[in-house]
């Protein structure tokens, strides 16, 4: 649609609150011989029950299940279908039920959707959400074919079989018009890949420089290697429940208010429209954006933003009570499979204006530590170390960020992040340098997931329950 | 480097049934075909093997967005988004636009038909709603604005797909 009549904007009226109450994730590892799908599904599924400090024993809390929703991107990759079957059975979880999602990149988040409605609704006290990804069964270049699957088979796939060169274009045309300088692109590379060095389930950890990700070879003009997340292999889960049991089984539970929104695959298909605006925007406000659009024949959501982000927001912002994004929210998760997402997404989930996303970036609000003041960001974004970094094992993304902002806002990075036992389990030496990146009493944190070229997209709002 | 850019796949076999195409995918040898149809949309992958470039476009007077006057879509699509009505088909004339993104696909995923590298461009053109993406026969730089002319695939060279679209510069 490219006006919306009013029903088609009621926002989400839940008929209970939905909480998180644990975690879990294993490693990411571009291949995983070690251990075969299920075996790593275990994996995730016995952090979520046994480390998150539940009052209540892990065969407990598995008692509690009503309901799994299971995130898996794509058949092709894991060459099974009903994999979810497989799952449910090796994680003893038979005669429940479950229902697997599939939403492309988005698909992690979009199992978090069905698992909170399941709860929302009252069909379940408690349900595990659970996702997980096994690219490395095919070469690099094979599972880059299955990937473009998602672009329109009739239209665009034969024009790449390559994801990153259906993102080129949006970062060609966010770059003119918006005049952005590459190094900002770049600094983000950075950025992620460094704050990957402090996790022990870090894929990609690096510390590179702006000229190092500028120099390398590229995939798909403009966008380098080091702008590009990789294939990787791995699982991540979630718990969520009634109120009542979320104060059962912790005094730190995290309150959950999430929404979708979706988009053509097509992007030259997006027509334009009026941006809806969230909760601190006016139509004032893009004034002069939209002359300056018409001037460079642009559009809104165009090739620039990511009309489904927008749309999540619109809604998640208004069920959280969400005013003002980049004050009321601590940190954030973006889905950053390329620089170019990162980017565009500050302005769609509203923590700047667009059009200003560049300077947003580099006012180092979006950091850890702010590196022109040496003050603390004011909404660090990715301090997992994000897909460029850390992951992006497909159905398990979106909850994985969501298990990342969850254990930030509980004060627990340190113990997920900084035991050296949890990386020698990974067979890894905690570095020396090992910083906390634990952020201050945190109060909410979002989780943005994404698929397509913004096909799918669901915003995540992660409150403190306490 | 050749300045043109060619095509390394041949030909995809296709089917008549009745006025629609179906065009042969293999994955696993001929037991492991996919038949793909095109559907209400063989009109336009039959165009451009003869040379044509055909849209659609809403001409329904009561559509709440076209009002009966709609812009081109391409890719074509049987029916509006907007009202629900069938399209009605029309050539995109003259076929030709300017660039309105683009990248410089250094290497594509397995089974990739066009040599690499190649510019992967969008195209807008005057009287079309949305954006159509191609490629772009030339290799020299480009930017945003330079302008190009459709070019097709057709008889014994088509290959019956959306390759037998692609575009070249107007110098």
């Amino acid at each position: 649609m490219i006006t919306f009549a009013p029903g088609n904007l009621r926002v989400p009226k839940w008929t209970r609150p939905v909480y998180m109450v644990a975690a879990g994730t294993t490693d990411y590892r571009k291949r995983y011989p070690e251990k075969k799908l299920e075996e790593l599904c275990m994996m995730a599924f016995r952090m979520l029950l046994e480390e998150n400090d539940l009052k209540l024993d892990p065969l407990e809390v598995k008692g509690l299940f009503n309901f799994a929703s299971y995130g898996e991107f794509a058949d092709h990759f894991q060459d099974q279908l009903l994999c979810e079957a497989k799952v449910h059975d090796y994680l003893g979880l038979d005669l429940l039920p479950n229902v697997g999602v599939k939403t492309g990149g988005a698909t992690g988040g979009s199992a978090m959707l069905v698992g909170a409605t399941s709860v929302a609704s009252g069909m379940s006290d408690c349900t595990l959400v659970l996702g997980w990804e096994r690219m490395d069964e095919v070469k690099t270049w094979t599972g880059n074919y299955y990937i473009a699957s998602a672009a329109c088979k009739d239209f665009e796939t034969r024009l790449a079989r390559n994801y990153a060169s259906y993102y080129a274009p949006m970062a060609r045309r966010f770059q003119e018009m918006y005049g952005v300088d590459e190094r900002v692109r770049a600094a983000i590379a950075v950025k992620n890949r460094g704050y990957a060095c402090h996790s022990p389930y870090a894929q990609q950890a690096g510390r590179h420089t702006i000229e190092e990700v500028l120099a390398g070879d590229i995939v798909s003009d403009p966008l380098r290697f080091l702008e590009c997340c990789a294939m990787s292999v791995g699982s991540a889960a979630a718990i969520l429940c009634s109120e009542e049991l979320a104060y059962k089984l912790t005094d730190h539970p995290v309150k959950l208010y999430i929404a979708g929104g979706s988009h053509t695959l097509r992007t030259g298909d997006r027509r334009p429209m009026r941006i809806p605006l969230l909760p601190h925007e006016t139509e004032e406000v893009y004034r002069q954006l939209y002359a300056e659009m018409e001037k460079q024949d642009g559009r809104w959501p165009g090739f620039e933003s990511f009309g489904a982000t927008r749309f999540a927001a619109y809604m998640a912002y208004r069920m959280a009570g969400v005013q003002v994004p980049i004050e009321d929210l601590d940190l954030v998760e973006t889905h950053d499979a390329f620089t170019i997402s990162d980017l565009q997404t500050y302005g769609d989930v509203g923590l700047t204006l667009y059009g200003r996303e560049q300077d947003y970036v580099t006012s180092g609000n979006c950091y850890h530590t702010n590196p022109h003041t040496g003050q603390p960001g004011k909404c660090p974004s990715n301090l997992s170390g994000g897909l460029l970094g850390t992951m992006h094992a497909v159905g398990a993304t979106g909850i994985f960020q969501c298990g990342e902002v969850f254990w930030q806002l509980q004060g627990k990075y340190d113990k997920f992040h900084g035991d050296p036992k949890l990386w020698a389990r990974y067979g890894k030496t905690k570095p020396a340098d090992w910083t906390s990146l634990q952020i201050k009493d945190p109060r909410r944190g979002l989780a943005i997931s994404h698929a397509g070229v913004g096909s799918h997209v669901t915003c995540t709002v992660l409150e403190r329950g306490w | 480097m050749a300045d043109r850019v060619t095509l390394v796949g041949g030909p995809s076999k296709i089917a008549a049934r009745g006025d629609v195409w179906i065009v042969e995918l293999p994955r696993f040898g001929p037991e492991g075909t996919h038949y793909h149809t095109y559907g209400l949309l063989t009109p336009y992958f039959k165009g451009l093997t003869e040379g044509r470039l055909l849209g659609t476009r809403c001409a329904n007077a009561r559509c709440p967005i076209s009002r009966g006057a709609g812009e081109l879509w391409l890719p074509p699509r049987a029916d509006c988004p907007d009202c629900h009505q069938p399209m009605v088909w029309d050539e995109v004339k003259p076929p030709a636009g300017y660039i309105y993104a683009y990248t410089y696909v250094e290497r594509g995923g397995t089974g990739l038909e066009i040599e690499c590298p190649y510019y992967q461009i969008d195209v807008k053109i005057a009287g079309v709603g949305t954006i159509v993406k191609s490629y772009l026969v030339d290799r020299q730089p480009i930017k945003i604005g330079d302008k190009v002319r459709a070019r097709f695939r057709t008889g014994a060279e088509a290959t019956h797909t959306a390759l037998d679209l692609y575009f070249e510069l107007v110098r």
